[in-house]
């Protein structure tokens, strides 16, 4: 081992550190952003078959519960011009008069348990059914007036237990000859779509749980692949924020083009709907348009695709990248 | 000014293996200086202490004025800005270019492109690769691969250039070169330490030598 010498010549000064500004930085955080998120995009396409997978399953999952609400905003649309108010039809017996049938409607305006009576007089009923009906024809044919008076009561409570006592009592009148609960499918109707639409929240909440998973499996074998980068990159003095963006931006853009996919298809599932869905309208005399996701729905869609993704890479990043770290090197 | 300074450091790994035993060395700035000792003594625990890859069981360990023990987390890539290494095995990336690797630490510091490209040119003209620039590291001879190790440690023209056996691998006249190299650093004013274990090289060099014995430092000459 030889002595220890001093250097040939002496050092003349330290040697120069570079200074960064801020305003650089700032101006190469910018730059860093762009670089990076076009990167993130080219990589997407490097490995096009896995990537059109990944975006496959994301679109799925993501217009499932995008289409599901849209045709459940669409089926509420179509009831909501349609009275809800349960009604009950009491059927007059025939041979009552037209007089007697008035003082008995009367006389149901004072019961305190109806809010609204409404007669429908035989002659009335008559008008009504030749202009709704492909029947109108057949009416000609017959001498008579068939059709018996009805009056439309509302009952004040729409108290499912109560509804059909009452119903059962208006019907033991000697005057009426039946009584129908009315409006109670709409009322089943109405709890069906709402049961359905929790339904589809449930389901759009798994979904987006899946999401999460598959960008958060697809960002960590991305981060395997790249171990070396990251690696080296933290050695010679990358920032845990520079290591992290290029997989946040790899989520970003597979949260926004899966969801443009969804978006496409949920359109393209409307598209196929909507002949269909003006028929149904047209049979129930309803006037009717189908209604797409609407730029709100559809900003909605998009925006929390981007977040799924976004949330997606975090993870799986916050999750993995702490694991690299160049101890081991 | 001392610009590495241990102070009675221990390390333990988490398996129970002591690699350094009651370190004290201190290295002034602008001196160059040798670390040896046979496999397993404790030579790359000791850089890895200065680059806190590591920390250290007890004891202290400074960089300049920095304390490293009080660094959190988030400072340190700002310490590994101001440090080169090159090591033995380069740590190049086979999916870029010898110019996009040399600029990879310039590109985590911030630097506007056009300067750091001017600063890649430099320290790959440093290094006789100017002309291989465009070439894949993979492409390169292995002196060429740990040229280009050295040109990524410089280019930022850190005050602390740290190596870790870098000339492992290579034959002795490609082994002068690259400690040639260093030696030119070392005369501008830059700190060097290199970890090596090859003393016929080491004494041609005439320099500081530490030497590491199953963790203790036994010699300072």
């Amino acid at each position: 081992m030889t002595k220890r010498t001093a250097p040939d010549t002496p050092p003349r000064r330290g040697a120069r550190q570079h200074r960064v500004d801020s305003s650089d930085r700032r101006r190469s955080w910018r730059r860093h952003h762009a670089s990076v998120a076009r990167g993130a995009l080219l990589r997407l396409r490097q490995t096009p078959v896995a990537s059109t997978m990944t975006l496959a399953v994301l679109a799925i999952a993501l217009a499932l519960p995008g289409f599901l609400l849209t045709v459940l905003t669409n089926l509420q649309a179509l009831t909501a011009g349609w009275d809800t108010q349960p009604r009950i039809a009491l059927y007059m017996q025939t041979e009552l008069s037209d007089a007697a049938i008035d003082r008995f409607s009367r006389e149901l305006l004072l019961r305190d348990d109806l809010s609204g009576v409404e007669l429908i007089s035989r002659q009335k009923g008559l008008e009504e059914f030749s202009e709704y009906s492909a029947f109108s024809d057949l009416l000609e044919q017959l001498e008579a007036n068939p059709l018996p008076a009805v009056i439309m009561v509302t009952p004040l409570s729409d108290d499912p237990v109560k509804l059909p006592l009452l119903k059962t009592e208006l019907a033991g009148l000697s005057q009426v000859s039946e009584a129908v609960l009315d409006m109670e499918w709409v009322q089943r109707l109405e709890a069906v779509l709402a049961l359905a639409q929790r339904g589809s929240y449930v389901l759009g909440g798994l979904l987006a749980l899946a999401v999460l998973l598959v960008v958060g499996n697809t960002v960590r074998m991305t981060i395997e692949s790249r171990r070396d980068e990251i690696l080296v990159s933290k050695l010679v003095g990358a920032t845990d924020a520079w290591v992290r963006r290029p997989f946040l931006y790899s989520g970003f853009w597979f949260g926004l083009l899966g969801g443009v996919l969804a978006w496409l298809l949920v359109q393209l599932a409307l598209l196929m709907l909507e002949a269909p869905a003006r028929a149904l309208a047209e049979l129930y005399l309803n006037r009717f348009e189908l209604q797409g996701l609407g730029l709100e729905g559809s900003v909605l869609m998009l925006g929390a695709s981007v977040l799924l993704g976004w949330v997606g890479s975090w993870l799986a990043v916050a999750r993995h990248l702490r694991e690299i770290e160049p101890g081991e090197v | 000014m001392a610009a590495i300074r241990f102070s009675n450091v221990f390390k333990r790994y988490a398996s129970g293996q002591d690699a350094l035993l009651g370190v004290n060395f201190e290295l002034a700035s602008g001196e160059m200086c040798f670390l040896t000792g046979h496999s397993g003594a404790g030579k790359s625990t000791l850089l890895k202490l200065i680059m806190l890859m590591e920390r250290p069981s007890r004891g202290q360990v400074w960089v300049g004025q920095q304390d490293l023990s009080k660094l959190h987390r988030a400072q340190i890539p700002l310490l590994r800005r101001q440090v080169g290494v090159v090591f033995q095995n380069h740590q190049l990336l086979f999916d870029r270019s010898v110019f996009d690797n040399v600029a990879l630490p310039l590109q985590i510091s911030g630097y506007d492109p056009a300067d750091a490209a001017r600063r890649v040119r430099a320290a790959l003209d440093k290094v006789g690769l100017l002309d291989r620039e465009r070439h894949n590291p993979v492409t390169l001879s292995t002196g060429e691969q740990q040229r280009v190790g050295i040109a990524r440690a410089i280019v930022h023209k850190p005050r602390l250039l740290l190596a870790d056996e870098p000339t492992g691998n290579l034959d002795p006249e490609l082994s002068e070169d690259i400690m040639r190299l260093f030696g030119q650093f070392n005369q501008i004013g830059t700190t060097v330490l290199i970890a090596s274990h090859d003393h016929s090289l080491i004494n041609r060099m005439h320099h500081r030598v530490l030497t590491l014995r199953n963790g203790r430092l036994i010699a300072d000459d």
